[in-house]
């Protein structure tokens, strides 16, 4: 189905095939296809791009426009083994939060949006993460981090160096 | 009849119309002024520069009431009782806010760019626009970049009006435009690897309301106020696009399809588009040369009209090949011409190029695989001089090579005109036969192996250098007008067959074509004034004239 | 009415409960029997006439009657229908749909069953925001859990009626939020939300007709099927007897509250309850001893309300009558009187223009220059003419006034509107102390490069 497969493994064009299901176009299947590759590797590369849209019989630059509006996918270059997004949104604002992300920068030695060079870390502004209980708050993988302070942010900081040595 | 008023005019409509508040209100003189909507595209109503208002006049009542906010005109339909007003303060003042809008992050780029002159913001501000700029400066100039081989980018003059992606989406259905990022940052752009080269490609130009994308063949070359603008036919395949051909100074610098519902909408490939090349080509001939003229003197016309007739009935039997590429009005005086030399002249159709089959897009456009804007019209001429066989079919080129193999005509003027300065349509076997006759006249745009065998080569002229009528692969007959001058010395066939003819004065297609009409039924509408859309010969046949 | 000193949660009743988002624990408190009993009870067109008669009016922003949006749907469809749920919940400020999601997820999908019977529809999508990650684990197995129940699947309790429930993925992007971006979502393109009509009701996702629902507006249906119309219609602030425009605002509410406020959380109220309430009941007050300066009533699309309107109640008609936008998604955020104005307008315009999706001219070019003229005033190069032309800016960009497609446009403005008209003396001495040389000017100045937009 797919001529010249590069990037997409066997278990990700699996996954992507079960859900086709579920919905009744091809073209539907993008953003899961996206989403798949993008948990594997980090980014999705342009040859990736190319193999979806063959997959979904759509032309590459149908699947990179999607791709390209969420401002969310990596493709040059994976992000960090840990992406952080701290809320910079109204609520998180007001509670400290632009003075986390500086600090949380800062100390690991990079501008925001931008990732480690040990590649362990990416740290984004995210807009409005829907924990305003919490403010300020950040969400790294799938863990929602409550109630930030600078001490919980070199805590986490810490943490993530020991996980990925 | 439905009625719309369109600023306090009444206007009437078609029962089974269905127009939008553009549409209709064009009808009544008004243009409302928009960017984004084409009626070749899907409505995405996103430019907002065609917002008005509207509303309804009660049908019993005649009270009017207005939606209390404004609404796009492109995709609001009318209908019997719609009211459109297009000159209030708020519409007047809408139009200023998109414009501003627009223009907060444009490069100064007037100066250096293509589309300055036929630019629709350039023409928008000056008439919608606020005088003063109130936003923060930021003087810049745009980055640009080539989407394929025959189109680039100037990035950021883009205004997202999107038409582009969805030309490449709807129409050529090859979708290699995209829109990229999101909000103020958005751009057009091509996926690396998949450039913009379908065959439809330039129509992205010509959609273009601002100078973002340009014609790699236009590019810098001429500004477009120089351009005087003539209606005319391309003569790249039997499709026939409407075209206008623009030129100046007798050099042709572009072509633009012309917006003709029955024939390419308002598309043309690119084939053609880029097609005109050959006319300005340095190996054109440009004398008339005679294989056995000791002179070196150039022939002079008069030589050519005193002493080819005569060369011709002293020859034999005389065969005449009409090009596909010659108008209805020139291949009828040519044949009237061989007649006149030969009353046992051999007609037939001359040789049609072509590639194979027709290539259809999804939007409905077709290139057509036969590259030859004029057969039906040459086969329909023919028949008025009694060529056409027991099976309905007039001879063609097959047909005219065996009367030469065979010996059967002894004397030959075969016309060409084909665009093709590289690879001649006629090869070495196909000419040699032609070795044998008394004498050979060869009328074409570019030496061949033919016209190197010519007692007499003429020199052809190309599709903007003639006016006439063709008739394309739907039976449609377009008249059009000469654009441009060929080279200096040289003759257009018509000019050319019309002295033969004995006609005196400047040549006048619009004569032949009365004299035409009135003597074949085929051609009976084209004894009236032709419209710049053309006539479908078939329909006005079965009206019963 | 029911006073607010009466009123018991319904919607958060799982709130501290272990297990609460468990289907054992769901039917333990009653759920799923309403379902069964309307599946073998009643026809669809009777559970929608229930809908509207209950007054319920969307919960994600709009506010549109709940029941009445059901009603467009063609009669006699041959189908598929389609039913989207928004979980997209994106508007700064609100995080209720995901304390409902990850405390009682059942509740939602009850809710979703209901109203996809109601609707017809065959396949139900849940759009859930990339962020809420934990919502997906406990919402995924919750629809396991269903399944394993047989309440979804082909012929739910022999009834004919048969349901697949999918959860969607965004990757976070407000613009998802809005109806017609979410459809265009779901089909795989980039979000641009589409021109109206034809609506979605008749031309929806792909190209069938689609209804789209709040979370919140589910877990409605869920305790309307359960305790009844009139229940839902005791609660709330009624319509005007003398304007019959007014639907009302029945039902209870989840009120999420933040900002600066000892307490922030989620808290259930009758709709009506006032800011002031809000904050002092179950915020535990201003933080810190301080005053509140300007109040968002409703996620900060709504624009703000100054101290002085904090009594406005928090109904569907209330923020409008001081000049917000609306009650949006009932999301109070309070801001503290040590907050320069101007720092939260330039947050605000960071949000709108980093989510504009860019699609037409006002919305893409407005919000960008209203962030670069905050940007300059902040960087200390601000003019008062600014002021002026943020103001028409506030004024002129919306799906209100006609000049946009969706509604993104009008909540960018609404919060530079009431900032400049409820704050200008503010504005002006913070542009007249940081730019005492150039304040007066009235001409073009040179951009600044924007840097907090990534």
């Amino acid at each position: 189905m797919i001529a010249n497969r590069k990037v997409l493994t066997d278990d990700m064009l699996a996954r992507i095939e079960a859900l086709a299901s579920r919905y009744p176009t091809k073209q539907a299947l993008t953003l899961p296809a996206l989403h798949v590759v993008h948990d594997e590797l980090r980014h999705v590369p342009l040859d990736a791009v190319v193999e979806i849209a063959e997959l979904l019989d759509l032309a590459p630059a149908e699947v990179q426009d999607t791709l390209t509006f969420y401002q969310f996918f990596y493709q040059e270059k994976p992000h960090g083994k840990v992406r952080a997004f701290v809320c910079r949104s109204i609520s998180c604002a007001l509670r400290g939060g632009e003075q986390v992300l500086d600090h949380l920068c800062e100390k690991a030695g990079i501008k925001p949006g931008e990732t480690t060079s040990d590649g362990n870390i990416t740290i984004e502004p995210a807009e409005c993460l829907g924990a305003c209980d919490f403010a300020p708050c950040m969400l790294a993988g799938n863990d929602l981090h409550k109630d930030l302070t600078p001490e919980k942010a070199d805590a986490f900081l810490e943490s993530v160096g020991r996980q990925n040595g | 009849m439905p009625t719309v008023i369109v600023d306090d005019q009444e206007i009437e409509i078609g029962a089974d119309e269905r127009l939008n508040c553009i549409e209709v209100a064009r009808r009544a003189g008004v243009e409302i002024p928009h960017y984004c909507w084409h009626p070749g595209l899907s409505v995405v109503a996103s430019c907002r520069m065609c917002l008005i208002q509207a509303g309804t006049r009660n049908a019993e009542t005649g009270e009017v009431s207005m939606i209390p906010k404004l609404v796009p005109g492109c995709q609001t339909p009318v209908k019997d009782g719609t009211v459109i007003v297009t000159n209030s303060e708020a519409v007047q003042e809408s139009r200023a806010r998109v414009e501003e809008a627009l223009l907060i992050d444009h490069p100064i780029d007037c100066p250096i760019c293509d589309k300055a002159g036929e630019c629709l913001l350039q023409d928008y501000h000056f008439e919608h626009g606020q005088s003063e700029r109130r936003a923060d400066i930021h003087a810049f100039s745009s980055r640009r970049r080539d989407v394929g081989p025959t189109v680039t980018l100037f990035v950021d003059r883009c205004i997202m009006c999107t038409r582009c992606v969805r030309f490449t989406r709807e129409v050529s259905g090859t979708a290699e435009l995209m829109v990229s990022a999101r909000g103020a940052k958005e751009e057009i752009d091509t996926f690396p690897g998949f450039p913009l080269d379908n065959k439809l490609a330039g129509n992205v130009v010509d959609l273009c309301p601002v100078g973002a994308l340009g014609d790699k063949d236009f590019l810098y070359q001429q500004r477009v106020w120089f351009l005087k603008k003539t209606e005319n036919v391309c003569g790249g395949c039997a499709a026939g696009c409407s075209i206008v051909t623009e030129h100046n100074q007798d050099t042709v610098y572009r072509l633009k399809p012309r917006e003709n519902l029955h024939v390419n909408k308002w598309w043309m490939c690119d084939e053609g588009r880029y097609g005109w090349h050959h006319l300005h080509n340095a190996t054109r001939i440009v004398e008339v040369s005679h294989r056995n003229n000791e002179d070196s003197q150039a022939i002079e016309w008069a030589d050519v009209l005193r002493r080819l007739p005569k060369e011709l009935t002293d020859a034999g039997r005389l065969g005449i090949a009409v090009s596909p590429m010659l108008t209805v009005e020139e291949a009828w005086m040519l044949c009237s011409v061989a007649r006149t030399i030969d009353p046992d002249a051999y007609l037939a159709v001359g040789h049609v190029p072509s590639t194979g089959a027709d290539e259809s897009f999804p939007g409905g456009f077709t290139i057509r695989g036969e590259k030859a804007p004029n057969r039906i019209g040459v086969e329909m001429v023919l028949s008025m001089f009694g060529t056409v066989s027991e099976s309905g079919t007039v001879p063609g080129w097959n047909d005219f090579l065996e009367q030469v193999r065979a010996k059967t005509i002894q004397s030959a003027w075969v016309t060409a005109g084909y665009p093709t300065p590289e690879t001649s349509w006629c090869d070495e076997a196909t000419a040699a036969p032609f070795e044998e006759l008394n004498c050979l006249v060869v009328q074409d745009l570019f030496e061949s192996p033919l016209s190197n065998r010519a007692t007499w080569c003429l020199p052809a002229v190309g599709f903007a250098e003639r006016s006439g009528t063709w008739v394309n692969c739907g039976h449609r007959a377009q008249t059009f007008e000469q654009a441009i001058r060929p080279p200096a010395g040289v003759w257009p066939e018509g000019r050319f067959f019309w002295n033969l003819l004995g006609r005196s004065g400047l040549y006048d297609p619009e004569s032949i074509r009365k004299q035409i009409a009135e003597s074949s039924a085929n051609f009976a509408v084209l004894s009236g004034d032709v419209p710049s859309i053309g006539l479908d010969l078939r329909l006005q046949q079965v009206a019963g004239t | 009415m029911s006073s607010f000193d009466t009123f018991e949660p319904v919607l958060l009743e799982a709130a501290g409960i272990d297990d609460g988002h468990t289907i054992e624990s769901y039917r333990s408190r009653g759920g799923y029997a309403p379902l069964e009993k309307l599946l073998s009870e009643k026809q669809p067109p009777e559970v929608v006439e229930m809908v509207k008669s209950s007054g319920l009016r969307g919960r994600g922003g709009a506010g549109f009657m709940t029941g009445l949006k059901w009603t467009f749907l063609p009669k006699d469809h041959p189908g598929p229908i389609y039913l989207c749920v928004n979980a997209d919940e994106s508007e700064p400020g609100t995080f209720n749909n995901r304390i409902l999601m990850e405390d009682d997820p059942h509740q939602v999908l009850e809710g979703t069953i209901i109203s996809a019977y109601a609707t017809r529809a065959s396949t139900a999508y849940i759009y859930l925001r990339y962020e809420y990650p934990k919502s997906w684990d406990i919402l995924q197995k919750a629809i396991d859990e269903a399944y394993a129940a047989g309440f979804l699947g082909e012929n739910i309790k022999g009834s004919g009626f048969s349901l697949d429930i999918y959860l969607h993925r965004g990757a976070a992007a407000y613009i998802c939020g809005e109806e017609t971006g979410l459809i265009e979502s779901l089909e795989g393109k980039r979000a641009w939300p589409r021109i109206k009509p034809p609506f979605p009701a008749i031309e929806g996702v792909f190209r069938k007709p689609t209804v789209v629902n709040n979370i919140e507006t589910m877990a409605c249906v869920a305790q309307i099927a359960r305790r009844g119309v009139d229940w839902f219609r005791s609660i709330g602030i009624p319509a005007d007897p003398n304007n019959p425009r007014d639907p009302g605002s029945y039902g209870p509410k989840l009120y999420c509250l933040s900002g600066h406020v000892e307490k922030p959380g989620c808290y259930e109220a009758p709709l009506g309850i006032t800011a002031r309430e809000l904050i002092d009941r179950f915020g535990g007050g201003v933080w810190k001893g301080r005053q509140a300066k300007a109040v968002i009533p409703g996620g900060i699309s709504m624009g703000l309300m100054t101290e002085d309107e904090l009594d406005t109640p928090l109904d569907f008609a209330g923020p409008g009558t001081v000049g917000c936008l609306g009650l949006g998604t009932a999301a109070v955020v309070v801001v503290d009187e040590t907050v320069s104005i101007v720092d939260f307008l330039h947050n605000s315009c960071r949000f709108f223009a980093h989510e504009s999706c860019g699609q037409c001219t006002p919305c893409r070019e407005g919000t960008s220059w209203s962030l670069r003229m905050l940007e300059r005033i902040r960087a200390g190069k601000g003019r008062l003419r600014d002021l002026d032309l943020l103001a028409e800016i506030g004024d002129t960009m919306g799906m209100m006034p006609g000049s946009t497609i969706c509604g993104l446009a009008d909540g960018a403005a609404w919060p530079i509107k009431n900032s400049i008209a409820k704050f200008r003396d503010e504005f002006e001495d913070y542009i007249k102390q940081t730019n005492p040389t150039g304040y007066m000017e009235t001409d073009p100045v040179p951009a600044l490069p924007i840097v907090t937009t990534h």
